[in-house]
């Protein structure tokens, strides 16, 4: 069992430890989803620091490193062929700071979690179920395997969301199981088509291998997704752009864009604070990361041909995203469509097909991960106390928690791409790159990059008119003097959960090449895939 | 005359040589027959006599069946084949009977004023013979016989333990539905006769007949004699009793109705479509089209109004009227080098009904609730229970890492398969329907853990439920659920 192995089935280790102890030890069960994530943090970034910038990724095995392959479903069945599906995992310069990132966000989350006294057995073995499955999704090359995480990542988080939930709990646990399992299911059907139209030239099998997907010269000639003189339409459009639609809107729910968006406010506003965690620090990722991965490698021709609509919906994202957070009174639910603001960049930065622009949409997935995982958090702290966060009921809260304004005004002012933190890098290079777009050929008019900029500005608007709103002047609450007395400050826990996110902000936007060096080499390969087919 | 009797002994000698092939029906022959004296007789002395007999006839029946593997033969002149296709078949049906006389057992146990259950034992039996007919004949008239003692089987066992209003007007409306459609498909099998002069199907003569035989009546032949078949399978537009019968049966009952008559039809009808699709001529279109249209609306009308239901009988009765839309699809493409993953999938269904059955009757049993609805707050008191449950309930709607998900994915395979061969609409409108399904279905599937966990009932539940044989095996069944989704090579290189 090699390192990536177990990084991912660490967490399993410590369901089945929490599941297997009685109840009367359930105080123990903090302190040891906290032990198991703080060694994946350790062990994920000793992987790090060992990963040379030089791995290729993307397209060639030999370009992953910590690579682990067994054979898993080897079969004969009948005309289908021989059925190839193996334990694959690798990580490039893609997935590797993405994995860093789940750690420390579930480090958070489990450190958010620690005041959970509703069965906090079913609690932790359900949150480290969770974190098997996006650390097996950050870490799978096979397809079927892939799919298989992606899949069981969901019955957690509908539990989580369902049983710890608010009010309105049932309705968002299911409205978001839906959304992600409709663009799953057609999923599906394109890793069925994918299947048969690619063969393992070692092997001569069918094989659900993502790499063996994306040499054009594994393609069946003549099969459904045949990369060279395809006849396969469905309704007038070409199959290959039909199978990019498909996987496209799968990973665009999770992501996730305007107008499949809708499931995302809801499933924040009543998940409880460390589900909210991950889901905007790592499963907004798994969108992105998916679109990259398998969208983008597997159909470069695709991609090619759609990246003037992608980057429209990631213009469309942005603005609506940011428009609909300057209207929010629930102070979540503003940080929720911050989300799908700030991740529009992501599939502007990818759309753009330069350098620059990959990097910086890579770059934005990584800071956006422990940024909005800080501002969760932040808005939980209020929450904990007086069970609300309707904007307007909180004035002046500087007063009464300096230490804990203080955090929410870094975490602001860095989420809004002040220069100097991490937001600021992804967004930069994102504009930079789509505004390069059209002197590189690549078909990303100017214009996405000047509405891009407009986006900086309206979270500028809502950020800083938040901050006034409800942390300035005159402290004025609804709840009175009752809710003066629960407002106390932050807590040294609370400390030292948001230090290491907010220093780390600071950190990588000083110095961005501590990531930028590691990914540097994958997202070249990953562009001069793509624009070859330009 | 002459003739007759100059070929008289060469007849005899035929028969007596393809007795052997009868060898596990036999055995459930002579286990029917001795559950029913040991009803009349030894019951009184040892209560539990009938159900060993019937427990030994089926582990008979099951060994006879390994014997049987790995070698194709035909007996009875043609009216009986053997392939390893009806062994693996007839293994599931027992092992499903199997599970089903357990379960009628333990659920009768506890009842004070219970009729005899020998009775049932030997029906159950007597079921399985039928649907082991069903899986051995390509000819119309043992299929015909066959289908009959399969359903006379399933009214008594309907009908045997009503003990109100509704639970008697289930069993009248399904004697009633079953004799009507029973009378269309003879009416359409003397239709088919007529055309060919053979009653078996699979033959040369028969297709040949068809294939002549004039479009008009032809295609009403070809629809009265899918009646028959689709009353044992419940599709639309012949599923209009399952609601009601599966909601008045007891609970074993209604889990052997919504699994073993289901194999024994699958399999008889999947030998069917194997001989006719593949001609170029009118009857095979009308049969094309017609698999189409019901697989896509079956699967469509049984999700949906499942959406609506609130008791558990009922939204298992919808549920399975939606797994038979997709068994429809997954025959369609049959072929005889793939058989096995219709195999694992029925396998798998039956798996994962059966495992939900025993949860259902647990709780029943223990606390007498069958409506959702006052499932809320149960989950927290039998976790494993419920954990299990909600496990045979991602199987269900085809989610990994279960054995549902992937006997779907080899449906959905075999199906893409033929769809990029032959590029037809129609497949690729099965897929689309297929997968939208699936997402349909999670809604009411999960409103058992919705329940059971999200939902806090108002008063504390006083029940209890504890170490039963149906719930061991319940659970069991989950767990090997998840092992085949993990691992399906462990079936599938058997079924191979």
């Amino acid at each position: 069992m090699g390192l990536l192995s177990l990084l991912i089935f660490l967490p399993l280790a410590a369901t089945f430890l929490i599941l297997l102890l009685p109840r009367s030890l359930q105080s123990s069960f903090k302190y040891i989803a906290l032990f198991f994530t703080v060694l994946q943090l350790l062990l994920s970034g000793y992987m790090y620091t060992q990963f040379d910038g030089s791995a290729t990724g993307i397209n060639q095995v030999s370009g992953y490193r910590f690579v682990e392959q067994l054979p898993w479903i080897h079969l004969d069945i009948g005309s289908l062929g021989r059925l190839e599906i193996d334990y694959f995992i690798g990580v490039d310069g893609v997935s590797l700071p993405l994995l860093v990132l789940s750690s420390l966000v579930m480090l958070m989350a489990v450190g958010s979690s620690w005041n959970i006294q509703k069965s906090p057995k079913g609690y932790f073995a359900l949150l480290m179920l969770l974190n098997m499955a996006v650390m097996g999704i950050f870490a799978a090359l096979d397809f079927f395997l892939f799919y298989i995480f992606y899949e069981v990542m969901l019955f957690p988080l509908y539990f989580l969301i369902g049983i710890w939930g608010g009010a309105n709990r049932e309705y968002a646990a299911i409205k978001f199981f839906i959304y992600t399992l409709f663009g799953s299911v057609f999923m599906l059907l394109v890793i069925v088509g994918l299947y048969f139209s690619v063969i393992n030239p070692d092997t001569g099998a069918h094989t659900f291998n993502m790499l063996h997907m994306m040499n054009p010269n594994n393609y069946v000639e003549g099969s459904f997704f045949a990369y060279l003189d395809n006849s396969h339409t469905i309704w007038g459009i070409p199959a290959r752009m039909i199978g990019f639609i498909v996987l496209f809107v799968a990973f665009a729910i999770k992501v996730p864009i305007v107008p499949l968006h809708t499931w995302l406010p809801d499933a924040h506003v009543e998940a409880p604070t460390p589900i909210s965690i991950v889901l905007a620090g790592i499963l907004l990722k798994i969108g992105g990361y998916g679109i990259i991965r398998v969208c983008m490698s597997i159909f470069p021709d695709a991609t090619a041909d759609a990246n003037w609509w992608l980057g429209l919906i990631g213009v469309v994202s942005i603005l609506y995203g940011a428009l609909n957070a300057l209207a929010q009174k629930d102070l979540k639910r503003m940080i929720a469509y911050s989300s799908v603001s700030h991740m529009g960049f992501v599939l502007l930065g990818l759309a753009s097909l330069t350098a620059e622009g990959v990097s910086g949409a890579l770059f934005q997935m990584i800071s956006h991960g422990f940024l909005s995982a800080a501002l969760f958090f932040l808005v939980g702290v209020l929450y904990d106390r007086v069970h609300d966060r309707y904007i307007y009921n909180f004035r002046g809260l500087a007063g009464l928690m300096p230490q804990y304004t203080g955090y929410v005004a870094i975490a602001f002012f860095a989420s809004l791409g002040l220069p100097g933190f991490s937001a600021f890098i992804g967004e930069a290079f994102v504009i930079i790159g789509s505004f390069n777009a059209e002197s590189v050929g690549t078909g990303i008019p100017r214009w996405m990059a000047i509405a891009g900029s407009v986006g900086i500005l309206l979270s500028a608007a809502y950020f800083l008119w938040t901050l006034q709103r409800m942390y300035f002047g005159q402290t004025r609450l609804k709840g009175g003097e009752e809710w003066a007395s629960k407002l106390k400050d932050l807590s040294l826990r609370e400390k030292s959960i948001l230090f290491p996110a907010l220093a780390l902000a600071l950190v990588l936007g000083i110095m961005p090449s501590w990531v930028f060096d590691k990914m540097n080499t994958s997202v070249l390969n990953l562009v001069s895939l793509i624009t070859a087919q330009l | 005359m002459n003739d007759f009797v100059h070929s008289l002994p060469s007849i005899i000698d035929h028969i007596v040589q393809s007795i052997p092939l009868f060898k596990p029906e036999i055995a459930l022959i002579g286990a029917f027959l001795l559950s029913v004296l040991a009803t009349l007789f030894l019951d009184k002395v040892w209560k539990h006599s009938s159900y060993a007999i019937s427990l030994g006839g089926l582990l008979a029946s099951f060994l006879y069946l390994c014997g049987q593997l790995d070698n194709s033969v035909a007996g009875f002149f043609d009216m009986l084949r053997i392939d390893n296709f009806s062994v693996y078949a007839r293994m599931l049906i027992v092992f499903a009977l199997l599970m089903v006389c357990i379960f009628v057992q333990q659920h009768f146990k506890e009842k004070p004023d219970r009729k005899r259950l020998g009775e049932v034992y030997g029906t159950l039996l007597t079921a399985g013979i039928g649907l082991h007919l069903l899986t051995i004949t390509s000819n119309w008239l043992m299929a015909f016989i066959a289908i009959e003692t399969v359903s006379i089987s399933s009214y008594i066992l309907v009908g045997y333990f009503s003990e109100n209003k509704k639970q008697s007007e289930a069993a009248m409306k399904y004697v009633l539905f079953g004799s009507t459609s029973a009378a269309v498909m003879l009416y359409g099998l003397s239709l088919v006769y007529g055309f060919t002069g053979n009653l078996d199907f699979v033959s040369m003569q028969h297709i040949q007949g068809l294939a002549a035989a004039p479009t008009v009546i032809c295609t009403i032949a070809i629809l009265f004699v899918f009646t028959g078949i689709g009353f044992k399978l419940g599709f639309v537009p012949f599923h209009l009793w399952t609601p009601d019968v599966y909601e008045g049966a007891p609970t074993p009952i209604t889990a052997f109705l919504s699994t073993v008559p289901k194999i024994g039809a699958i399999i008889l009808f999947s030998r069917l479509t194997q001989a006719w699709l593949p001609t170029l001529f009118y009857f095979s279109e009308v049969t094309f089209f017609f698999l189409v249209v019901v697989a896509i609306v079956t699967m469509l009308v049984g999700n949906l109004i499942a959406l609506r239901q609130l008791n558990i009988k009922r939204l298992m009765a919808y549920s399975s009227i939606g797994h038979t839309g997709f068994l429809l699809m997954a025959i369609m493409v049959l072929s005889t080098d793939n058989q096995e993953i219709l195999l694992f999938y029925l396998a798998a269904y039956t798996l994962m009904t059966l495992a939900a059955f025993a949860f259902i009757d647990s709780i029943e049993s223990a606390t007498g609730i069958v409506d959702l609805p006052a499932y809320a707050g149960l989950g927290k008191k039998f976790p494993l229970l419920f954990t299990c449950f909600t496990f045979a309930g991602i199987s269900l709607v085809g989610l990994p890492p279960t054995a549902g998900f992937i006997g779907k994915l080899l449906v959905f395979t075999s199906v893409f398969e033929v769809y990029q061969t032959y590029r037809d609409v129609a497949h690729l409108l099965l897929l689309i329907v297929g997968a939208l399904t699936s997402v349909i279905s999670l809604f009411y599937y999960f409103k058992i853990p919705l329940f059971a966990f999200l939902r806090k009932s108002n008063e504390e539940p006083m029940y209890k439920i504890g170490f039963s044989l149906v719930l061991v095996l319940g659970v069991v069944m989950s767990v090997l659920l998840v092992v085949l989704g993990l691992f399906p090579g462990l079936l599938l290189g058997f079924l191979r």
